[in-house]
């Protein structure tokens, strides 16, 4: 052994005394030794699998109904049974096998389906996805139960999307309110987060209207949660709701300035109603969580898409990257998120002005200067609050 | 005995999902029907052939959307529109009505073997078998090029 041939070194060239070298020698012997599978029944394993596994596919189509769905449904269990043994035995990592278990019932269901021949369009594959992911986050606890949860929702956003019912939509929206309240976990909140956003946009199926200011109704309804959850998970959230009111912001910016907007129905009273909805949202975070006033900002924006220049919303858009860097920079808070906004906002004015006015070299290179200066003036803002710091 | 709930759940689910589709054989009729073929391809569950119904037309005054029908065996053996409506009802088969075709979700694709879909495609005039269930629900069952 190769330790052996060290410990014969080390007391030929007389590193340690004999007594050294025996003690080292029977503490050696104690070590349980490892077990390792001979490379070659490794090899052979892998091509048994391969080969059963092509055996399986060359004859599919002659394989029973019951009995394709049962071997993908032994295979889960297969899964589940590792993890138990993997978890009491200590070998290898049980999550995994429950992963590849929770898999193996999504391919069980994707069998089902294709011998059964269940329509493209329907959405029960995602729906028993998406309940066994968030079942298995609470039993485990397990973040990679969450990622699993959050495409799974994602999958029924979209497969159910063109002709989501209002039941389907209402069940979707309790389900995952319900994995939000009851997670109490940072990660989960995000995701769960993300899906009721995404839930919103469905009101377009739903209910078939062009108004393109859902994405601001749908924000400012979930700034409600505020109302519901505890003050530390505010600060968990809220660079959340900015980062989304600010792409908001600048998604509008730039529809606004590079179309006409024909293909949405603007009114002066959904507007209107916006406005009010927008005084409420900075009356609500005023008291909840005064970082969310900015969000009151798109209130606004119903007004702004009537200005057919896009300059009001450039402004808008201009003067709150400006306001928040600033404001930021005095209470040193990070800046960062602030100035990729700063910077987003800029080149999407640049964009809208600029275009088609300028020679295309000439637009790169003013495009490359401002670029320049830009991360210069951040450089610059960076430097000055770590020499405060220091 | 947590550790054992998913897996339990999840086989329970499964077998209730291949249960519901023996289930609209068992209690069902069995109709057959004239279909058009074209053929696409589903990266999650293979290739299938779309099929579009020649027969089952709606009648004039059934606006496009959601619709609501029986079947019944025509004098030539091929199934046709017994009832439709643009409201539910027990025993229909829900499905959708665009430009005078009617279709329902599970009788637009029918999952086939490898490599069989542009056969089936080029054979243009083909018959489907399925069975329906007095609830409504569909199970196709086989899909073959039409003799006539």
């Amino acid at each position: 052994m190769e330790w052996e041939r060290k410990l014969a070194q080390w007391r030929a060239e007389g590193l340690i005394d004999q007594e050294t070298a025996e003690r080292i020698r029977a503490f050696e012997t104690r070590q349980p030794k490892k077990r390792k599978l001979p490379l070659l029944l490794i090899i052979g394993l892998i091509f048994f699998a391969l080969a059963v596994f092509s055996f399986i596919a060359a004859n599919w189509q002659a394989i029973p109904a019951i009995a394709k769905v049962g071997m993908v449904v032994t295979l889960m269990w297969i899964f589940y049974v590792l993890a138990h043994f993997s978890e009491k035995k200590h070998f290898g990592h049980p999550v995994i096998f429950r992963i590849l278990g929770y898999v193996m019932f999504g391919a069980s269901l994707i069998v089902t389906g294709q011998t059964f021949h269940l329509g493209t369009g329907s959405s029960i594959v995602p729906w028993a996805l998406f309940i066994a992911a968030i079942a298995h986050f609470f039993i485990l606890r397990h973040s990679a139960f969450t990622v699993l949860a959050f495409i799974s929702g994602i999958t029924i956003l979209t497969s159910a999307a063109p002709g989501i019912g209002l039941i389907e939509w209402l069940l979707f929206i309790a389900v995952t309110l319900a994995w939000f309240f009851l997670s109490k976990d940072g990660p989960t909140m995000i995701f769960s987060w993300l899906l009721l956003f995404g839930s919103g946009f469905l009101v377009w199926n739903l209910w078939d209207i062009d108004s393109p200011l859902v994405p601001i109704w749908v924000l400012f309804a979930l700034t409600l949660l505020l109302l519901l959850i505890p003050q530390d998970k505010h600060k968990l959230l809220s660079p959340l709701y900015l980062i989304v009111g600010g792409i908001q912001l600048v998604v509008f910016l730039a529809i606004r300035g590079e179309s006409d907007m024909s293909f949405a129905e603007l009114t002066m009273p959904e507007s209107i109603a916006l406005a009010i909805a927008g005084a409420a949202v900075l009356a609500l975070a005023y008291f909840r969580e005064r970082h969310l006033m900015w969000l009151g900002v798109l209130g606004l924006v119903g007004f702004m898409l009537f200005d057919e220049t896009a300059i009001a919303l450039a402004i808008v858009a201009e003067l709150t990257a400006l306001a928040y860097l600033i404001i930021a920079q005095r209470q040193d808070q990070p800046l960062a998120l602030g100035f990729v906004y700063f910077i987003v906002v800029q080149f999407v004015i640049y964009v809208i002005y600029a275009w088609e006015r300028l020679d295309m070299s000439l637009f790169f290179l003013i495009g490359a200067i401002l670029l320049f200066v830009l991360s210069g003036i951040a450089w610059w803002l960076n430097r000055k609050k770590e020499g405060a710091v220091t | 005995m947590k550790k054992w709930l998913m897996p339990a759940l999840q086989t329970i689910f499964v077998a209730l999902l291949v249960v519901s589709f023996y289930a609209t054989s068992w209690f069902g009729d069995e109709y057959l029907l004239r279909a058009e073929p074209y053929d696409p391809f589903d990266p999650f569950y293979g290739e299938y052939v779309m099929l579009q119904y020649p027969d089952l037309d709606a009648p004039a005054g059934i606006r496009d959307g959601a619709v609501y029908f029986t079947l019944t065996e025509g004098d030539d053996g091929y199934a046709v529109i017994d009832r439709i409506e643009e409201r539910p009802f027990f025993g229909a088969i829900n499905g959708s009505k665009y430009d005078r075709r009617v279709v329902a979700p599970q009788l637009e694709n029918f999952y086939v073997e490898q490599g069989r879909g542009p056969e089936l495609e080029e054979a243009i005039d083909l018959e489907v078998t399925i069975d329906v269930a007095p609830w409504g629900s569909i199970r196709p069952i086989s899909i073959a090029p039409r003799s006539e």
